[in-house]
């Protein structure tokens, strides 16, 4: 059980910027999940985290201890790598208990502690196997197991089921949820599945380039992400963007001359885009003062169908999320409506410019 | 691609293989039956292809009046010392290569690399004053760097291209278990990669077994003589040409290296990492 505290965390390879001063706190117990596109830095930030590469500018504390120059075994950490990391040569019971026979541990406490983690992750009967006897999942299992076994303060996952199938991997996600109720420890978990990051963790970092861009609980990044790349982001499928012109009294001008009373603060005349979310639109017949196009693709998933719609002035065509049972062709002309209290506005530098937020910046 | 199971095809197949087998064993398939002949047959104008009086004649030479066993003693013990001193070397500086950035690195590199392009036989003109004031002029030690000299560059640049293939995830993992940089290349890299250094060692074994210019030079003592030029001096010298004892001597000398090869082949094949990692 420990907190962790990131202040001004930077990193540079060679000339490059990979991070560009992060700032973070986690709770103590916290699930932290980092997500992000490929190349963002969250990667980058849980090895500095775990102490395989150096800050190069900064401080990273665990309860409160400066770390930046204590080597990864006795940061008190334990991680658990992408592609799992086991010791090809050593059984599951040694790759488990490698770390505490390094630290000195007698064998007898080894083998309790060992067992204890078999038991845990039902790897008992495969302790004298090999990793390779054993099925993907059950080597990730292992290496998670190797990180239990220490007892560390914080656990670090670097996108643990990146390399299982889709089956397994939801598998493995209540695995690591079961595992995070029971053991209680904080845990950072970094990950580009959106769907990972919003069902493991109570609190998300969306990075981006090397800077945070939100932290935050997952409904809150769903419901109010902070700026357009976080609205992108979070969420299956993508919120639609809808390009539109300020107009007066809070209220915009949409694609089509349309109207809607989407509070923006934002002066008269700027450009500003509206997102709206694939479940709040409402698919109606084409009429005047509502968004029109047309259906270009129907999705069946069972419970749910996404309708594509080509609307004019919109680049990337808006996706509506209808009931399973819809009848929806293409080619079938449409109106789309919403309710103003569920867009979000965003102004030209994409970031959000709703009612709440005015108040705040003209304090 | 060719389609080996239209039957011309696969004859053609068969018969090329034939011819460069054929090309590849006779010598030795030679050796073997001269070593068995009688010195009569041996000598015959017209060869026989197969011994038609078997005779153990020259092995009895070999291991009686000849020094045979002294040495192969001695070779065994240089190219043993050499293959080991080799790998351990290579495998050290292979490593640093591999896994650590530093200064000069590439250099350094290139300049292994570079030290092939020297004809072996050149080098000794250097070696030799080098061995005679450092006083390992015929010596065992003498001889076991020397046989290195052109065997540890390649050796080195094998185990570098090898290590370079070990996941840095799995060193990592270590050094966050706690394990320091020596510990890590003892306990998680070189067991991962005993094939290659089989390889390594048997390469250098091969270079130091069937060296002949840098033994016959360094050493004089019939005592301290290996193999090759132990051969060459006791069969086929100014004053006599023993056809039949050299041949049954050489295909003794050569019988360790073949049983070397013959037990550790199965390093060559197996893939000890599988399982590491995905």
């Amino acid at each position: 059980m420990a907190t962790l505290t990131l202040r001004g965390v930077k990193k540079t390879f060679d000339k490059t910027h990979v991070l560009h001063g992060i700032d973070l706190d986690v709770p103590d117990g916290a699930f932290v999940v980092f997500v992000g596109p490929s190349g963002c830095g969250k990667s980058t930030l849980l090895r500095l985290i775990c102490g395989l590469d150096e800050v190069s500018a900064g401080t990273i504390a665990i309860d409160g201890e400066k770390v930046n120059d204590v080597p990864p075994a006795r940061r008190g950490i334990a991680m658990v790598f992408q592609s799992y990391a086991l010791y090809p040569h050593m059984t599951v019971a040694q790759n488990m208990g490698y770390a505490l026979r390094l630290a000195g541990t007698p064998a007898g406490e080894i083998e309790t502690r060992v067992k204890a983690a078999a038991g845990v992750l039902r790897l008992d009967a495969l302790l004298q196997r090999k990793p390779r006897q054993l099925s993907g999942g059950q080597r990730q299992r292992v290496a998670i197991g190797r990180a239990i076994v220490r007892e560390p303060r914080i656990f670090l996952f670097d996108e643990p089921l990146s390399n299982l199938d889709a089956a397994l991997r939801v598998d493995m996600r209540g695995e690591i949820a079961r595992l995070k109720a029971r053991l209680g420890t904080t845990m950072v978990y970094v990950t580009h599945d959106q769907t990972e990051a919003m069902t493991l963790a109570d609190m998300i970092v969306v990075m981006n380039g090397g800077r945070v861009e939100q932290v935050g609980s997952p409904l809150d990044l769903y419901r109010r992400p902070a700026n357009r790349f976080v609205a992108g982001f979070i969420g299956s499928p993508r919120m639609n963007m809808l390009p539109a012109t300020v107009a007066e009294n809070g209220t915009v001008v949409l694609p089509g001359s349309v109207r809607s009373a989407v509070g923006i603060a934002a002066r008269p005349g700027e450009r500003a885009e509206i997102g709206i979310r694939a479940e709040h639109l409402v698919l109606g017949d084409p009429s005047a003062g509502v968004i029109t196009g047309a259906v270009t693709m129907v999705e069946h998933l069972g419970a749910d169908v996404f309708a594509s719609v080509a609307v004019e002035g919109v680049d990337a065509p808006v996706i509506v999320r209808l009931d399973g049972d819809s009848v929806v062709r293409p080619g079938l002309p449409v109106g789309l409506t919403f309710d103003p209290a569920r867009a979000h506005p965003f102004d030209t530098q994409g970031l959000r410019a709703d009612g709440a937020d005015a108040v705040r910046s003209a304090a | 691609m060719l389609d080996l199971s239209a039957p011309l095809a696969r004859g053609i197949f068969l018969l090329v293989l034939a011819v460069i087998g054929l090309f590849l064993f006779f010598p030795i398939y030679w050796l073997a039956i001269s070593a068995l002949k009688g010195n009569a047959e041996l000598y015959r104008i017209d060869p026989t292809f197969y011994p038609h009086a078997l005779s153990w004649e020259h092995f009895a030479t070999a291991f009686g009046r000849g020094k045979l066993l002294l040495h192969l003693q001695n070779s065994l013990v240089v190219s043993g010392s050499a293959a080991a001193l080799n790998t351990a070397l290579a495998m050290y500086a292979g490593y640093s290569f591999a896994k650590f950035r530093f200064a000069g690195r590439r250099p350094v590199m290139l300049m292994l690399l570079s030290a092939q392009v020297f004809p072996f036989g050149l080098l000794l003109i250097s070696l030799y004053p080098i061995m005679s004031s450092l006083g390992l002029l015929d010596t065992r030690p003498g001889l076991v760097i020397a046989s290195i000299v052109f065997a540890l560059p390649v050796s080195t640049y094998m185990l570098y291209s090898y290590f370079s293939q070990v996941p840095d995830e799995l060193i990592e993992a270590a050094r966050a278990d706690g394990a320091g940089e020596l510990r890590i290349f003892h306990t998680i890299v070189l067991p991962v990669s005993i094939p290659a250094l089989v390889t390594v060692f048997l390469y250098g074994f091969m270079w130091s077994w069937n060296d002949l210019l840098y033994a016959m030079t360094l050493i004089v003592s019939e005592d301290k003589r290996t193999v090759g030029p132990g051969l060459l001096l006791s069969y086929l010298n100014e004053t006599n040409a023993d056809w039949g004892g050299a041949m049954a001597a050489s295909l003794v000398a050569s019988l360790p290296v073949v049983v070397a090869f013959a037990i550790l082949q199965r390093w060559f094949i197996q893939g000890v990492t599988a399982g590491a990692v995905k």
